[in-house]
């Protein structure tokens, strides 16, 4: 097995990482949107990165997204914009304005789609072939804090642990705002932290700020809602003078592997670790990094996990700052590092 | 002289390794002896279950206690018939007049006598054999004994050439020896800290290898003889026998803390309590091939990396109690509450104006 390496940026964002995501083609250009108000475009070559731009913006940026091809970008803005940026060219556009700060921005390939999630509880539907036109606005029930897609599906997991699924071909065709897909309650009984969708539309995992992660299917059969799972993770023990029992960290991070479907969870405790979704086992729990685990991201050709690491926002912080402390890590994965065992 | 010492280890050493009846492969200790047998030779090929034994016979009356105390467990026979429902015939990967179900091996426990004799004798052969080449080769004197005693020698034949170099060479390390003596510095050399003898010196052998001290006169060895039948090294104290076959109750998969809405059953929380220990084998279940690297790492004294997957720290069975969030805000996202903070707030206006 060729031998994993981990190496750090050596140009991180000056503050805290809101989300960081690699091109899905095999490119190895990684962005990193920060609180730092900048957005962050690296190019991964043989054990190093580099800084090939950074895209100034007017508030901080807490979401990014790769469009359709490695020069194109989305970001979510706390400024209520959602941009388009040319990477090359560092031109930015506004493609529609939110009533309060974006969360999330997610991109569909398959149905040229850019849907923006914002805490004015609304989704904008933007369709890229249409440039110019107005976005479809969906009002939601409560305010989103985690989006992903898989090829078909848009998962909406909002406040009050209501979770939304929509159909993506069907948000690709309305001309009026449709009923989502299916809706759901979350699993985790505590706030939806992150979700990421499994990249062969079978399912999705969310996780919560009670270290815990759930694994769930699409399908819509008494089988398949059976299969569904919970487990705990990202805790530590306390020591025993303080009481004992757990310290238990947010699960800031999800993402699934591009090839093998296995995922990664980065959580307030500062580890990754890498599941297998169908044996529901832990395969792998790397080194405690320095900082809470805030974002990340496996490359589109699964050969690199991205790191993103910044002080976690813990209760109570009145002077949050990620400053001089946040980090991004790259981790070459070997050859079967994420590749799972398999459901026995 | 920073030379390691040759690993040649004396033929006590090699007896009193552990062995494989299945394989005869030897190892380093009792330990890997026995995740080699499960691995290689009691693993199932249907589940990749590891067993402890091939076969479910009663124990013979000469197994050691703590064996039998700890073996209440199924061998890979009765798994098979139990689980697949199909029998098994032979223990996979044995040598061809060892893969008999009818002898039941844990470890070196239950290995035939006359197995084990001829094992010992085959290693007692093997280590001479090698010694003699060894010696043929190097022109070294066995370990411990003198010149001339050890068995015979083949008389190395030198061209010319060689023996010039030799010459040579023996000349400049004399002369280099005079020299630092005559000057009174030592020497940094591979003599042994006794300092040259002149014998040794004027010897026509290289000069002996530190830790091989040369032994002139020393007490000539007895020859190794084996009381027939004793194994070699001691067994007793045998590693605790794994219990398998039945869920372990300390890794049960934990209850969760509250009701599950939607009726989520709680999978084994991994990273606090696998399943079920011996599925969580089965499922970690590294190839023989793994196995294999692990066990060749730790007779060359590498300590492998520790899987997360094993240090499932029973930590969260302790009382609820103690139980804090880092965050525990369950309707506002950390987000929302560093938006509101000076450093990254956002005023419409400001910008506007």
């Amino acid at each position: 097995m060729a031998p994993s390496t981990q190496f750090e940026l050596s140009q991180p964002p000056t503050d805290a990482i809101s989300s960081l995501v690699f091109s899905p083609d095999s490119s190895h250009r990684l962005l990193v949107s920060s609180w730092d108000k900048h957005v962050y475009l690296y190019q991964l070559a043989d054990d190093q990165a580099s800084l090939l731009n950074k895209y100034e913006h007017r508030a901080p940026v807490l979401d990014v997204c790769f469009g359709a091809t490695n020069n194109e970008a989305y970001t979510a803005g706390m400024d209520r914009q959602v941009k388009k940026i040319d990477l090359t060219s560092g031109e930015q556009t506004v493609l529609s304005k939110h009533s309060e700060p974006v969360r999330c921005v997610v991109y569909s390939p398959a149905h040229n789609l850019l849907v923006s999630a914002s805490w004015d509880n609304t989704l904008h539907v933007h369709k890229l072939s249409e440039p110019g036109s107005e976005p479809l606005v969906i009002p939601l029930p409560g305010k989103p804090h985690a989006l992903s897609s898989s090829p078909t599906k848009l998962v909406v997991a909002m406040t009050a642990r209501l979770v939304h699924i929509y159909d993506l071909p069907t948000l690709a065709s309305a001309t009026s705002p449709p009923a989502p897909w299916q809706t759901r309650e979350s699993s985790l009984k505590f706030l939806t932290r992150a979700v990421a969708c499994m990249p062969n539309d079978a399912g999705y995992a969310t996780s919560s700020i009670e270290g815990r992660v759930a694994v769930e299917w699409f399908e819509d059969t008494p089988e398949s809602q059976a299969r569904k799972y919970a487990f705990k993770c990202h805790r530590q023990a306390a020591p025993e003078e303080e009481g004992g029992g757990d310290i238990v960290y947010p699960v800031n991070a999800l993402t699934f592997h591009p090839v093998y479907g296995t995922f990664a969870s980065g959580g307030g405790d500062g580890t990754v670790a890498l599941w297998d979704a169908e044996a529901k086992r832990r395969m792998r729990q790397y080194q405690k990094f320095p900082e809470a685990v805030a974002s990340l991201g496996f490359s589109g050709d699964g050969k690199y996990l991205a790191i993103g690491v910044c002080p976690g926002f813990e209760t109570g912080m009145e002077d949050y700052t990620g400053q001089g402390r946040t980090r991004v890590f790259v981790r070459e994965l070997g050859e079967t590092e994420a590749k799972g065992k398999g459901a026995k | 002289m920073g030379k390691k010492k040759r690993g040649h280890p004396d033929v006590e050493e090699l007896l009193a390794r552990p062995w494989c009846y299945y394989c005869e492969r030897d190892f380093e200790d009792l330990k890997l002896l026995i995740s080699h047998q499960k691995a290689k030779h009691f693993k199932c090929e249907r589940c990749g279950k590891r067993l402890n034994t091939a076969g479910a016979h009663p124990f013979p009356a000469s197994y050691h206690l703590t064996t039998i105390a700890n073996a209440i467990s199924i061998g890979l026979s009765v798994h098979m018939n139990q689980v697949h429902k199909e029998n098994l015939t032979s223990v996979e990967n044995a040598l061809a007049n060892r893969q008999g179900l009818d002898i039941e091996i844990f470890g070196m426990e239950g290995v035939p006598e006359d197995i084990i004799q001829q094992h010992n004798q085959r290693i007692i052969q093997n280590f001479y054999t090698a010694q003699a080449e060894r010696q043929a080769a190097t022109g070294n004197p066995p370990r411990g004994l003198s010149g001339g005693q050890g068995p015979t020698k083949k008389i190395k034949i030198e061209t010319p050439e060689e023996i010039k170099k030799r010459l040579a060479e023996h000349r400049a390390k004399v002369a280099a020896q005079k020299e630092a003596i005559a000057n009174g510095t030592p020497l940094p050399v591979a003599a042994p800290a006794n300092g040259p003898s002149p014998s040794q010196v004027a010897s026509p052998f290289p000069p002996p290898q530190p830790g091989f001290p040369y032994p002139a006169g020393a007490p000539a060895y007895p020859p190794v003889a084996y009381p027939p039948g004793a194994a070699p090294g001691a067994f007793g104290s045998l590693p605790a026998r794994p219990p398998s076959g039945g869920p372990i109750p300390s890794a049960l998969p934990q209850r969760p803390s509250y009701p599950y809405p939607g009726g989520v059953a709680p999978p084994g929380f991994p990273g606090v309590s696998p399943v079920d220990e011996s599925a969580a084998n089965a499922g970690r279940g590294p190839g023989g091939d793994d196995i294999d690297q692990l066990i060749r790492m730790a007779e060359a004294g590498i300590k492998p990396a520790k899987n997360g997957d094993e240090q499932a720290a029973p930590t969260t069975e302790k009382k609820k109690k103690g139980m804090r969030m880092v965050y525990d805000d369950t309707d506002v996202s950390p987000e929302e509450k560093m938006a509101l903070l000076p450093r990254y707030r956002w005023v419409e206006e400001a910008a506007a104006a």
